[in-house]
């Protein structure tokens, strides 16, 4: 008898458990594409797509937006950039324009440059973050070919980046007769990323900034070292320069406009940007016709998605139109191979029912 | 625990029995196993070794050392470190933990303990300090540790009885036979101790039927043979103890020669698998060109320009070299289109897989106390694409439990009308107290009464008596009463037991025999007859025959055998018997039953007594010996008297209806190995075009048993294997499959079908969803390097996983009910190469969708706050965000069976996407490695734009959409068989009645032949010698009755690796059929 028991117990414990994760009998849901169901989710996806697109498209309309490209405009400043030898040389130009409507609302002034391959992979890794948190200057590991000057001493800040920065100086002025000209407020405060400016980007500690900076070289095709970027602000130099920050934010595309400027909405430019005229003065410094490349400067409103371009919204709403035409396409096969179809399976099972 | 190491090829074995410092001159291994492959010097050099010779792993070896060199490193070195070594160090554990089980199985093994005779005594030894030479005592039911010659038994004439069930399956003792010489040692230690005879014998080999040696002792030689030899891994039965000395010991036995190398078993969808991840790294290498060429033309026409501008000092480039090294920096980008974590996702959706089979407890068999095991995670998706089973018949297909079911006597069948109920009924109101009232010494498990034949018995038809006789007298039984006082009989064949003991119901009682009479008890009167010859059976035969002497003094020939042979012997003057009795016989045959002819010849004293001497002369010469006995039986054993035939009915195994008829509609093809017809191997092939007329085997009963074969069908062919060329070739192609197949059918269980429909269906998917995600993701270079390197393993894999584990495409009751299912995965219609190129297609349009969306809509974009939102690293995590829920959303829409364990993955992944990314992306991590995570803040910034999330948006449904409209398409257009038993399913989820089975209707027409004789040839030998005979008390029955003991693992181990060993096996298995 005790062995019986033994014998039982032991087939029981050999009995693999009845949990339904065990036995495969979890509850579940069977996810089926039932005709209704999915007719019904296109028409319901292309509506969306639709109106999602006819949306994007009028806001995208509703942006005001001016470009001016200047470097045939500045002709001659751009001839004169095309030899290094020059660039102790400053050239200036003048870009007058006319605004026909006034720009309501906030309005934003970008640089746009074309053909600069700001995405290649070696210019891209060309930089040393380490660097310009501030923590360890010396660190100019990654920053081949700028990393070091001809006598050795790191540059700072280091790598291809930011030896390339934009530096073109862009002031707008209002003309609001043929006498008054005004300078238009600009705000250089707000164009880069909360965490590029106080967490990416740091200066390293010192009394004062030039000292900081001992014992590094400016990148070789800089004019100024780093902590003389602006003069005029103190705070706005070394590595927590604001165009310095924004530059240093890649782009991924050769064609790419980074922002500047934002207005300072006060006195005439309360409301925006009044319509009249206008001229760009730009101290003219980035060479870009050595690759073939072009300049130029936008202004630009928002709405409420941002400066959105037509694509997402043609992309949207021609998303919305081919969906929509898909669900009516299969709703006709769905309909006309309805009544045809005899299902294998009924005919297996009449075959089985025959045996 | 070391074992000592092996030496050079040995030609031949030289021992001296009980000399070891003899015996160590020739450095034979002792016998310390070890099936472990590694220890913990080795494990880390063999290991890696191991795994870098895998494709994939080798592939990845390459990359890291391409990603050293600064020039090309285009990605930094943990991209590919950190998944290398994630897969290398899963795979190092796994096989570290296996093999520290075969270590421990080892240790095991090699600590059992034996009985040696050392220094004259009997000492308890460790199996691995047994040395060659060595005298070991063995016990009843012991594991044999090593192979050796058998000296003596507690059996007379020192016989021992052994199960080689762990050699070669089979589950029938087998006799072994010491020289007498030896035998007369008996259990005297001392004369034992003092046994100094040598051995010299062949050197170790993997021969498990054939052994060829010489015993030199006391100057004489004796010549020694298999069946003086006990192997290694067999248990001795029946026996309370033998005496053997050890030959080969260790590594050198043959069990343990047969083990080899495990070899790696490879599943098509591994083949198909190495295939594509070729034709995926032709396609890598092929991108690499063309991205070389165009950065080539790039550098030529813009870079040129560009470099002295941003590129300061570097000197002029050449553009082709610069593309040559672009080549090199694309391969390692792009390496990921290389889905190294496939092999991965395989390796642990089969684990769960074989969790699964082995937790059903629908394939748990509760006689046995044993759930279903699979023993490999390697071949699991296999199961569902079988195409042949070839499967055993006796014992696999039937139960071996034969029956007495019907008879034919003189032209009468008897015992007719099984099926019919009310007769059934009828017959054990009439029969049964006739039957006890007439026999008391009726074994009552025997069913077998006919009403009629009682009356014929009682009546005393001297055809019956006859008849009964021939039961009672001709075969191989031995006789015992238990402590009872019952008649006990041993049997060596069930089919033998189950005619004598209908003898035996019916009033002829087989009561003893001594190796020169018989005595029976003929309706309660004892008689003795003389047995005067014993023509024994074997394969050529298909006969035996006895020569009896009865009290009258009559000599009788008696003979039983295959109706095909024993008809040719007939006396011209029994046609008309001859034809009734073939009548009934194809009959009893279509029924399934297993049947005999039964016939008798009278004999003359003189002309016995001639032929008496010729046999006798015969036996005597040594030269074709064989031969001439063979003629001399064929001599007496003619111009015989038809008495009749017995049908025995060995029943089908539960389920072998269903299981048959599910597999034929599963359009697997069966494969019966089963008796020989004229000697020959015959398979038997239920599928292709030929008629059935000519030769027929009780196999295709089982067919006709299973609604298979129909008279007029003409799909059942039987292959005799020496004749058809092709037929082999065919053979040796399936051959393969042979073993697990043979293992999984006779588990009988049928529910595997569910598992089987799973797999192979969530196999594809798994791939499919590989693939497209690996497609997708990685033809773009724009990701975070920390995407890269976690994309596969972190955010996608476990949704996949999940799915590939936990997807039903159909229930289990529905697979069983529509077997059709197989087909696609026979067809290899589910993973092909077309799909794979299908999934090609649609990667290719989901990476130009994720790419081109965001760049269009990136083109000209400001963000909401005026910045803009085009930046690299916007970009990428744009992409990236995007790729992680177009991939989850499309394995979401993969996945069609939705369990808590999907949610959790699927939800859970896409969670962890985004968590990662925040952390990467965040404050704390940049102040650390300000280097290494440069994208402090982007998830932050990125995420907060209402345009990025609207490209998101739109990339989901771009890529997403044709893929449901492709999908409802072709459901709709051209459903699969499992997509209409899906739509079935929901529709019937509430109604479900089980289905009935089909009643079976048997066949019961066509001539055939249902002969079917399990026999061994030998025993007669036996008998007349009285070897096997004793006068005491034997141990229970051998072959019937089996203790249950646990066969330990090691054993099994073995057996699994010498596959071809065993399926070789079970081809000779048929020869005792």
């Amino acid at each position: 008898m005790t062995k019986m028991k033994k014998t039982s117990q032991i087939c029981q414990s050999k009995l693999p458990d009845n949990t339904a994760l065990k036995q495969q009998q979890l509850p579940a849901y069977r996810l089926q594409l039932s005709a209704t169901g999915v007719l019904s989710g296109f028409f319901a996806t292309g509506a969306f797509c639709l109106g999602v697109g006819i949306i994007l498209i009028l806001s995208a309309k509703s942006i005001k937006e001016i470009e001016i490209k200047y470097t045939k405009i500045c002709a001659n400043c751009a001839e004169l950039r095309e030899d290094a030898i020059n660039f102790d040389k400053e050239c200036t130009c003048s870009i007058p324009f006319y605004l026909s409507e006034t720009m309501q609302g906030n309005v934003y002034l970008y640089y746009k440059l074309y053909g600069f391959y700001q995405n290649l992979y070696r210019y891209i890794l060309s930089r040393s973050n380490s660097q310009l948190v501030g923590t360890d200057l010396k660190d100019v590991g990654n920053c081949a070919p700028f990393s070091k000057s001809h006598n050795g001493t790191p540059i700072a800040p280091c790598g291809a980046i930011a030896n390339s920065i934009f530096n073109d100086t862009i002031i707008l002025s209002y003309n609001l007769n043929s006498s008054i000209h005004m300078e238009v407020p600009m705000l250089r405060s707000g164009i880069t990323w909360w965490t590029d400016k106080y967490v990416k980007f740091r200066n390293p500690s010192a009394i004062n900034l030039s000292s900081a900076f001992t014992g590094t070289a400016k990148p070789p095709y800089w004019s100024k070292p780093v902590y003389e970027l602006d003069l005029e602000d103190t705070e706005n130099n070394g590595f927590l320069n604001d165009d310095f920050i924004v530059w240093m934010r890649t782009a991924a595309f050769p064609t790419f406009k980074k922002l500047y400027r934002r207005l300072n909405r006060v006195q005439y430019f309360i409301e925006g940007l009044p319509a009249g005229n206008y001229s760009f003065n730009i101290t003219y410094n980035f060479p870009v016709t050595r690759f073939k490349g072009e300049k130029s400067v936008v202004l630009s409103t928002l709405t409420w998605s941002g400066g959105s371009s037509l694509f997402l919204g043609l992309a949207y709403t021609v998303t919305g139109a081919v969906t929509w035409l898909a669900a009516f396409s299969m709703m006709a096969i769905h309909l006309m191979l309805k009544e045809k179809r005899t299902l294998f399976i009924e005919r297996f099972e009449t075959e089985r029912d025959r045996a | 625990m070391f074992c000592s190491k092996k030496k050079s090829l040995e030609v031949e074995r030289i021992v001296k029995a009980n000399d070891r410092e003899h015996n160590e001159k020739f450095q034979y291994a002792d016998n310390c196993i070890h099936t472990s492959k590694y220890n913990i010097l080795t494990f880390l050099p063999i290991n890696l070794f191991e795994q870098f010779q895998r494709v994939a792993n080798a592939y990845f070896l390459f990359l890291l050392i391409l990603q050293l060199i600064p020039e090309i490193s285009s990605l930094t070195w943990f991209t590919t470190m950190v998944p290398l070594v994630l897969v290398i160090t899963m795979t190092a554990v796994k096989d570290a933990t296996d093999d520290y089980f075969r270590h421990k199985s080892d240790n095991q093994v090699n600590n059992r303990l034996s009985e040696v005779l050392i220094d004259s005594k009997l000492q308890n030894e460790k199996w691995m300090n047994v040395k060659v030479g060595d005298i070991v005592k063995l016990e009843n039911n012991q594991f044999v540790a090593a192979d050796l010659l058998l000296l003596s038994s507690s059996e007379p004439h020192g016989l021992c009885y052994i199960e080689t069930a762990e050699l070669d399956g089979e589950t029938n003792l087998k006799v072994r036979h010491a020289l007498s010489v030896t035998s007369e040692l008996g259990a005297d230690i001392s004369r034992l101790a003092k046994f100094d005879g040598t051995v010299v014998c062949e050197a170790p080999n993997n021969k498990l039927d054939k052994f060829t040696g010489v015993l030199s002792w006391k100057d004489s030689k004796h010549s020694l043979n298999n069946e003086k030899i006990i192997l290694r891994g067999c248990i001795l039965r029946n026996t309370s103890w033998c005496f053997g000395m050890v030959i080969f010991a260790g590594p050198d036995t043959k069990l343990m020669q047969n083990s080899g190398k495990t070899k790696f078993k490879r599943t098509s969808i591994d083949r198909l698998m190495n295939t594509l991840v070729l034709w995926i790294f032709g396609f890598l290498v092929c991108m690499g060109v063309i991205l070389a060429i165009g950065n080539s033309i790039w550098e030529n026409q813009v870079g040129d320009q560009f470099r002295t501008f941003l590129f300061w000092n570097e000197g002029e480039k050449n553009s082709v070299f610069s593309g040559f090294l672009t080549f090199w920096s694309y391969i390692i980008i792009l390496n990921t289109v290389v889905p190294i974590s496939l092999y991965v996702s395989m390796e642990v959706i089969r684990l769960g897989h074989s969790y699964f089979i082995n937790w059903d407890r629908k394939m748990y068999y509760p006689e046995k106390a044993t759930p279903a095991e699979a023993r490999t995670t390697t071949l699991n998706e296999e199961l569902g694409q079988i195409e042949y089973i070839f499967s055993d018949k006796t014992g696999t297909l039937t139960e071996n439990i034969m029956t007495f079911k019907k008879c034919s006597i003189n032209g009468k069948i008897y015992g007719e009308a099984d099926d019919d109920m009310g007769q059934k009924t009828d017959m054990t109101k009439k029969n049964k107290p006739v039957d006890f009232a007439v026999n008391p010494q009726a074994d009552r498990t025997c069913q077998f009464s006919d009403h009629r034949l009682m009356e014929s018995i009682k009546l005393g038809d001297s055809k019956v008596y006859e008849f009964l006789r021939v039961l009672a007298l001709c075969h191989t039984v031995m006789s015992e009463e238990n402590s009872a006082g019952q008649l006990i009989y041993q049997v060596q064949s069930p089919d033998e037991g189950a005619l004598v003991t209908a003898a035996r119901n019916l009033g002829f009682i087989f009561k003893s025999r001594t190796s020169e009479t018989i005595t029976i008890e003929e309706l309660g009167t004892l008689v003795t007859y003389q047995l005067l010859a014993f023509l024994d059976f074997n394969n050529i035969r298909k006969r035996m025959s006895v020569i009896v002497r009865n009290p009258e003094g009559q000599i009788k020939l008696y003979s039983k055998g295959a109706d095909t042979i024993l008809f040719e012997k007939l006396h011209p003057s029994n046609e008309d018997l001859l034809t009734l009795t073939t009548d009934h016989l194809s009959e009893f045959a279509g029924e399934g039953l297993r049947t005999l002819a039964i016939a008798y010849r009278d004999l003359d004293d003189k002309y016995f007594k001639e032929w008496h001497k010729m046999l006798e002369d015969a036996n005597a010469l040594i030269d074709e010996r064989d031969e001439r006995v063979a003629g001399l039986y064929e001599e007496i054993e003619r111009d015989l008297m038809l008495l009749g035939a017995t049908a025995v009915e060995d029943k089908l195994q539960e389920g072998v209806i269903e299981t048959v008829t599910n597999l034929s509609l599963a359009n697997i093809k069966i494969w019966v190995l089963t008796g020989d017809k004229q000697g020959q191997r015959v398979a038997q092939h239920w599928s292709s075009t030929l008629d059935t007329s000519g030769l027929l085997e009780t196999a295709i009963n089982i067919g006709y048993a299973c609604n298979m074969l129909t008279d007029d069908m003409n799909d059942v062919f039987i292959i005799s294997g020496n004749t058809a060329v092709e037929v082999r070739e065919e053979l040796r192609k399936a051959k393969e499959n042979l073993f697990e197949q043979n293992r999984s059918f006779s588990n009988g269980h049928v529910v595997f079908e569910k598992q089987q429909m799973e797999l192979d269906s969530v196999v594809e998917e798994t791939i499919t969803g590989d693939y497209a995600l690996i497609i997708n993701g990685h033809s773009l270079t724009v990701y975070d390097q920390w995407f890269i390197t976690l994309f596969n393993i972190v955010y996608t894999s476990l949704p996949v996983l999940a799915m590939g584990i936990f997807d039903q495409d159909v229930d289990d009751q529905n697979s069983m009910d529509y077997p059709q299912l197989y087909e696609p995965g026979q067809l290899n219609l589910l993973f092909n190469k077309r799909k794979f190129f299908i999934c090609m297609a649609h990667g290719i349009y989901t990476s130009l969708a994720l790419f081109f969306i965001p760049y269009g809509a990136f083109y000209n974009v400001a963000g909401d706050d005026g910045q803009h939102v085009a930046d690299y690293q916007s970009f990428a995590v744009t992409m990236a965000t995007s790729l992680v829920i177009v991939v989850s959303v499309q394995i979401a829409l993969d996945t069609s069976y939705w369990t808590v364990i999907n949610h959790v993955f699927i939800w859970g992944s896409v969670a962890t996407y985004f968590s990662i990314l925040f952390t990467m992306h965040s404050n704390g991590i940049f102040g650390i490695f300000p280097n290494q995570f440069p994208f402090v803040g982007n998830a932050r910034h990125s995420l907060a734009q209402k345009c990025i999330w609207l490209v998101i948006l739109l990339t989901t449904v771009a890529s997403v959409m044709p893929v449901v409209a492709f999908r409802f398409l072709k459901v709709d257009l051209c459903p699969a068989l499992s997509d209409q038993i899906r739509r079935r399913q929901k529709a019937q989820k509430k109604a479900k009645p089980s289905r009935s089975r089909r009643p079976q209707t048997r066949r019961s027409s066509s001539r055939r032949s249902g002969y079917a004789f399990a026999h061994q040839e030998g025993y007669g030998e036996l008998i007349t010698s009285g070897k096997n005979m004793r006068a005491k008390n034997p141990p229970p029955t051998p072959g019937l009755e089996k203790t249950l003991y646990n066969s330990t693992s090691w054993i099994e181990n073995l057996c699994k690796k010498t596959t071809d060993t065993v399926s070789s096996f079970s081809l000779d298995k048929t020869v005792k059929l």
